[in-house]
């Protein structure tokens, strides 16, 4: 058996690309070291990645790698994957800045950048579990390295210490899933496990269910659904801000891009049940925590694990339809917390303190308006992007017609209440009070456009949610 | 009926002037570039008053603008349209947005461009959402509101401002987010949101029943309605004028024209259901309102409590569901906003001077203030329902319509309508009257030329309106005729 044509390369190339960029960094690395070239390159080769990712798409979906296939190019994989390339090149173009204060050394940074979102990429586009476990973990030993790579910083070395044991605890978690899987279905790949699943129904098959449960743990992990969450806090606050956005947005998509893909094929409905109680956990302990804290790198963190549960509702409402809406609102998630983390960066050390953002209306009034934006799309309110991505996700909810489900959907609306309360609190600190700090350094350019690409898709999102529903297409 | 979206242009006139004034980031020019536009706003909408058609075969709603297919997959369209009840709001709303940034002129020292532009965004999301013709728009700008309002209070309020900030956004969100899950639910059954479209479904009574509760849930707050009317004492009293004014002219109406755009039409059977309850709601907030208003030694605290027993008059006039209820609600709707933003303005007036809102530090302003004495006095005796001033005819309308349903409901108005002018007089007599406090000696207490200028507006309506009540009413008549179920009385 031919394992792989030179066609089925052609499925690969968005990765390919990321791979080569990756390469060309380290190899080039003592040439450009700390030019700004290093990020241009990054950020071209993301925009690459993602052209090619909409080309890739032009003809039907196709599959690769092999028989059963490990490889597909669908809609669905697609999406998550220009996603996955936009979070890289805003990441990219935010990390101008912090880099240089922290003595890193650019090269390796963007190229570990580049081979976590590789990783990503090909977990979207996974169609075997083995495929799906090598491609998240390939961004997560990057993500690791990213999360420790101040190595001068005690923090940042307990950060990344913490993330690693709980992080390779949740990967033999995941793995352990896929073993057992493999040990009753015969198959790693999704659709066979899936079948057999039908056939033999998961309900008299204890190993089947143990399988279920720890595969979910495990993705659970990586989105930072409650109670698998305890990583993210310290993580994000001990990386430097750019990688903590990097993990909180690329890294999230990805682990719902495999969520998505695993649930839909083969365990629906048996992991509904599993997947509203980690909805409603992470809703509510991530804003009540976040309520809480006085590091913005902490707030923003339990705000993902917040945001994380709100995204998952879409799977559990199991339709085409939720699907489509947990796809949405992951897209808009990325961005208006990319423009959070975009303000911290842009403040500099300030921005990682609550009490930084005392009278920052005064200070810097752009800004201000940009945080107070992104802040109000966090919470859901309209005619911002986060208010469609609530409203659709809802909307999957409630059109399932099951009562427990639109139980759920009042859940999630009525702790929106309590998140609106984390992020209009900063409001009113950036508004109300009197500014105790100088004022912040000039946001570089490249973090200013940055803010400015999340800020255009944060309102044309909210204005006109139909421009992204075309391209939202569910497998 | 006119060449330019009337609509759209006075709704996003006030958004692109809070635009404006944040670009420029000038103290000095935001108050002109604020007055410019708020006056900019309510000139452009007065082709609206002259060219409604009025007569009983005209469309109830007309000047629509319309962008279809605005969000195709929901089958939401952009509209924006007037008719009759909505007509009498968007006019206050612009009128207010005007004495707002003339009442604000010297009182707001900090942060000046950032609250011209809260305020008009307000302004923005007021006429937006009494000119939404669907139900999507209605939501957005339903909760575009709160943010404009949350900041103006939080930021410019007084001391416990931040608390009430709170208070306001708590009370307020979680009303809101029923009525998103309501929302959704009838997009989801009926596949539009179109207010006419939904008004000739017929749906199930106990999906009604649940629809009334979660959009009540919203409303109820927002009218306030007794029980859920605690947000309103402290949000009133810690904001600046300007926002107290926005809060009892505009906001408070807001609840009361979701029932009558969403409940009355949509869910008929629902509103039947929950009639009885509703009334005696309206009528404890009418009467417990008006005795908790006595107690009040705070003069904001005490107006703010009195729009809780004037608001129960609206709602009691809606749900009596008869043609004299429910138009003589909605003019004591426009009556309120004119009367208790005068109010306001009247005590932010005063306490700029002061910097004091406690009853027992005023006494004997009278010989001080002569002409601010009596235009406090009209509004006193306009807010008690004198004959010849506005709220005489709404209230009158509201208790004969009360009336007809149950003798028990009128008489329990009529008992508020007497507290009123209790606490009103006793009000009156103790800031105005007797001996001058020694606190205000040498204190310049009369009005300034400006101050004048934002009274006398308010004080014209409150005449016009009392005099010749039908200038609001004629509009009315139509849209209610078309509300109330077939075979009401009239």
């Amino acid at each position: 058996m031919k394992f792989a044509d030179m066609g089925d390369l052609a499925l690969i190339i968005p990765e390919l690309i990321l791979v080569g960029a990756a390469l060309a960094l380290i190899l080039a690395a003592r040439r450009i070291q700390n030019t700004p070239l290093v990020a241009a390159a990054t950020v071209f080769a993301a925009l690459a990645a993602a052209l090619v990712s909409v080309w890739l798409l032009s003809d039907a979906p196709k599959t690769g790698f092999g028989i059963p296939p490990m490889i597909t190019v669908d809609g669905y994989s697609q999406f998550f994957k220009v996603l996955i390339a936009s979070a890289l090149a805003l990441t990219a173009l935010l990390s101008t800045k912090r880099i240089e204060a922290l003595q890193v050394r650019s090269a390796e940074y963007y190229a570990l950048l580049l081979l976590a979102s590789t990783g990503m990429m090909f977990a979207a586009s996974a169609l075997d579990l083995l495929t799906l476990y090598l491609g998240l973990e390939l961004a997560t030993l990057c993500s690791y390295i990213l999360v420790g790579i101040t190595v001068e910083r005690p923090r940042s070395n307990e950060a990344a210490i913490k993330y690693f044991l709980l992080g390779s605890f949740a990967s033999a978690l995941l793995l352990y899933g896929i073993a057992l899987a493999y040990g009753v279905t015969g198959a790693t790949d999704i659709s066979a496990v899936a079948s057999s699943l039908t056939s033999s129904g998961p309900e008299n098959n204890l190993i089947l269910l143990a399988a279920i449960g720890l595969l979910a743990a495990g993705l659970a992990f990586k989105i930072s659904a409650v109670p698998f969450h305890a990583w993210a806090p310290d993580a994000y606050q001990g990386a430097s801000a750019p990688v903590a956005a990097f993990l909180a947005t690329a890294s999230k998509a990805a682990g719902l891009a495999a969520l998505g893909r695993v649930c839909l094929v083969a365990f629906g409905l048996e992991a509904r049940v599993l997947f509203a109680v980690l909805a409603v956990l992470s809703m509510f302990v991530g804003s009540i925590i976040a309520l809480t804290q006085t590091d913005m790198k902490r707030l923003l963190a339990y705000s993902s694990i917040s945001h994380a549960g709100y995204a998952l509702l879409g799977f559990i409402a199991a339709t085409r339809d939720g699907t489509e809406a947990t796809m949405t609102y992951a897209f808009f998630y990325v961005f208006m917390t990319l423009g959070a983390f975009g303000v911290v960066i842009a403040l500099g050390e300030r921005g990682e303190r609550l009490d930084g953002y005392h009278g920052l209306a005064v200070q810097r009034r752009g800004t201000a308006a940009l945080m107070l934006l992104f802040l109000l799309s966090l919470s859901g309110i309209p005619p911002t992007a986060g208010f469609v991505a609530k409203f659709v996700v809802i909307t999957s909810l409630l059109r399932t017609g099951h009562l427990a489900l639109v139980l759920l959907a009042v859940l999630a609306v009525v702790c929106s209440v309590i998140s609106a309360f984390v992020y209009l609190r900063v409001a009113l600190l950036m508004y109300m009070k009197e500014p105790q700090e100088a004022e912040p350094s000039r946001c570089p350019p490249a973090v200013a456009a940055a803010l400015v690409v999340a800020a255009l898709v944060t309102v044309i999102g909210g204005l006109l949610p139909g421009s992204l529903m075309l391209w939202v297409v569910a497998p | 009926m006119t060449a330019y979206p009337i609509l759209t242009v006075i709704t996003f006139l006030p958004l692109l002037g809070a635009a404006v004034i944040m670009v420029i980031a000038s103290e000095r020019l935001a108050r002109w570039i604020a007055l410019a536009t708020t006056l900019a706003t309510l000139a452009v909408s007065v082709p609206l008053y002259l060219k409604f058609d009025k007569t009983p075969g005209a469309p109830a709603l007309q000047f629509i603008d319309k962008y279809e297919d605005w969000i195709e997959i929901w089958n939401i369209d952009y509209e924006l349209g007037v008719d009759g009840i909505s007509l009498p709001f968007i006019f206050l709303a612009s009128v207010l947005s005007v004495l707002c940034v003339g009442a604000s002129w010297t009182a707001i020292r900090t942060r000046v461009p950032e609250f011209y532009a809260a305020l008009l965004v307000a302004e923005t999301a007021m006429i937006g959402l009494f000119a939404a013709a669907n139900l999507f728009l209605f939501y957005i700008f339903w909760e575009l509101m709160v943010v404009p309002i949350f900041l103006l209070i939080g930021v410019w309020g007084g001391p416990g401002r931040v608390y009430a900030a709170f208070k306001f956004l708590l009370f307020t969100l979680t009303g809101s987010v029923f009525m998103l899950v309501g929302m959704i639910a009838l997009l989801l059954i009926c596949e539009t949101l179109d207010f006419r479209a939904l008004a000739k479904e017929t749906l199930e009574p106990g999906f009604q029943a649940w629809l009334f509760v979660a959009f009540l849930a919203a409303f109820a707050v927002k009218v306030p309605m007794f029980p859920v009317h605690t947000w309103l004492p402290d949000a009133h009293t810690e904001a600046p004028t300007a926002g107290s004014m926005i809060l009892a002219g505009i906001l408070l109406k807001m609840g009361a024209y979701g029932l009558l755009r969403v409940s009355l039409p949509i869910l008929p059977q629902a509103v039947q259901l929950f009639l009885q309850p509703m009334l005696v709601i309206s009528a404890i907030a009418i009467v417990y309102g008006a005795y908790v208003t006595l107690a009040q030694t705070d003069m904001k605290r005490l107006i703010a409590f009195s729009s809780v027993s004037h608001m129960g008059f609206v709602t009691l006039g809606i749900f009596t569901l008869n043609t004299s209820g429910v138009e003589g609600a909605i003019l004591q709707m426009v009556n309120h906003g004119i009367i208790s933003a005068a109010l306001f303005l009247c005590v932010g007036i005063i306490y700029e001077r002061t910097h004091s809102r406690e009853i027992k530090d005023y006494g004997g302003v009278a010989k001080a203030a002569p002409a601010y004495c009596t235009f406090l006095a009209l509004f006193c005796l306009a807010s008690a329902g004198f004959p010849g001033l506005n709220s005489f005819v709404g209230e009158f309308l509201i208790i004969s319509g009360a009336f007809q349903t149950t003798a028990w409901l009128g008489s329990m108005a009529i008992w508020g309508v007497a507290l009123g002018t209790t606490y009103l007089a006793w009000l009156y007599y103790r800031v105005v009257m007797g001996k001058m406090n020694p606190g205000l000696a040498g204190l310049q207490l009369e009005l300034n030329a400006r101050e004048l200028a934002t009274l006398v507006p308010l004080a014209i309506l409150a005449l016009c309106l009392g005099l010749y009540p039908e200038c609001v009413l004629s509009y009315l008549h139509v849209p209610v005729a078309e509300l109330l179920p077939s075979g009401a009385t009239p």
